[in-house]
């Protein structure tokens, strides 16, 4: 298949292994959100499935799958809850087990969070995170405030503004990929 | 920069386009010098036609 016929590829990582975790209805709902768009594959990674080693850390415990996935990701969405202030330790595990799969790839953060911040803080504990693994951060986030409330029992979205924000915060972050897409494959350093 | 070794990718053959050098504080890459910074630098490669991206330690 040729570039132009390419589509783009943007997973969304679950950034949290909590049992009862509001960040799974968003991330569904951000997942639904980029399954809608034209041109663009996604699926769901839930890093508590990646069984990662907890005896060590970085590219020694790579997952084959995952980080297939990274490799193939033209952009990432990280759905991230607030945990006291920071980011979950199992996600920063599972980020740091790739590196050259992420360089000069767009990344959007989307913070989730029980309170009225929408996760303003751990998003940016995450930047220079980001940063250093070599992935490139948009400028939109989306912001889950009071993230109990907002999905009923089914994981139905209750919110409908928060579809509009999904959709600028996807149309940064898809222009992103294809220009980091282009600068990757056609220009030289 | 001129490239006399471009990367073959592994996937389709292509010639690949090197788009970045990375600083790697992590990985033991044997066959590069550690920079006196933290790390080893790595090259990034991404290929034109089927996307595939590849890295490999930059020449000392």
């Amino acid at each position: 298949m040729g570039r132009m016929e390419r589509p783009l590829y943007i997973p969304v990582i679950l950034g949290t292994a909590r049992k009862g975790r509001a960040s799974e209805d968003a991330a569904r709902f951000v997942s639904g959100e980029v399954a809608k768009r034209e041109g663009v594959e996604t699926e769901l990674i839930d890093i508590r499935e990646l069984g990662l080693a907890m005896d060590d850390e970085g590219e020694s415990i790579k997952d084959a799958r995952f980080s297939e996935q990274m490799n193939r990701a033209d952009a990432l969405v990280v759905v991230v809850p607030e945990y006291n202030h920071g980011y979950p330790g199992l996600l920063k595990h599972a980020l740091d087990t790739n590196l050259k799969e992420y360089v000069h790839k767009a990344v959007g953060l989307c913070g989730v969070s029980a309170g009225g911040f929408g996760g303003t803080r751990v998003v940016q504990n995450l930047l220079p995170v980001l940063r250093e693994l070599g992935l490139v951060t948009i400028f939109w986030d989306m912001n889950f405030s009071g993230a109990r409330k907002l999905f009923d029992e089914s994981g139905n979205l209750l919110d409908q503004t928060y579809v509009k924000r999904a959709d600028q915060f996807l149309k940064e972050l898809i222009w992103m990929a294809k220009v980091l897409r282009h600068g990757r494959e056609h220009v030289p350093l | 920069m001129t490239e006399t070794d471009k990367m073959k990718c592994p996937d389709c053959g292509a010639e690949m386009n090197h788009h970045a050098d990375k600083l790697d504080h992590g990985a033991a890459w044997d066959e590069a010098p550690d920079t006196g910074e933290g790390g080893v630098v790595i090259e990034a490669h991404a290929c034109p036609d089927c996307g595939r991206t590849a890295a490999r330690a930059a020449a000392p």
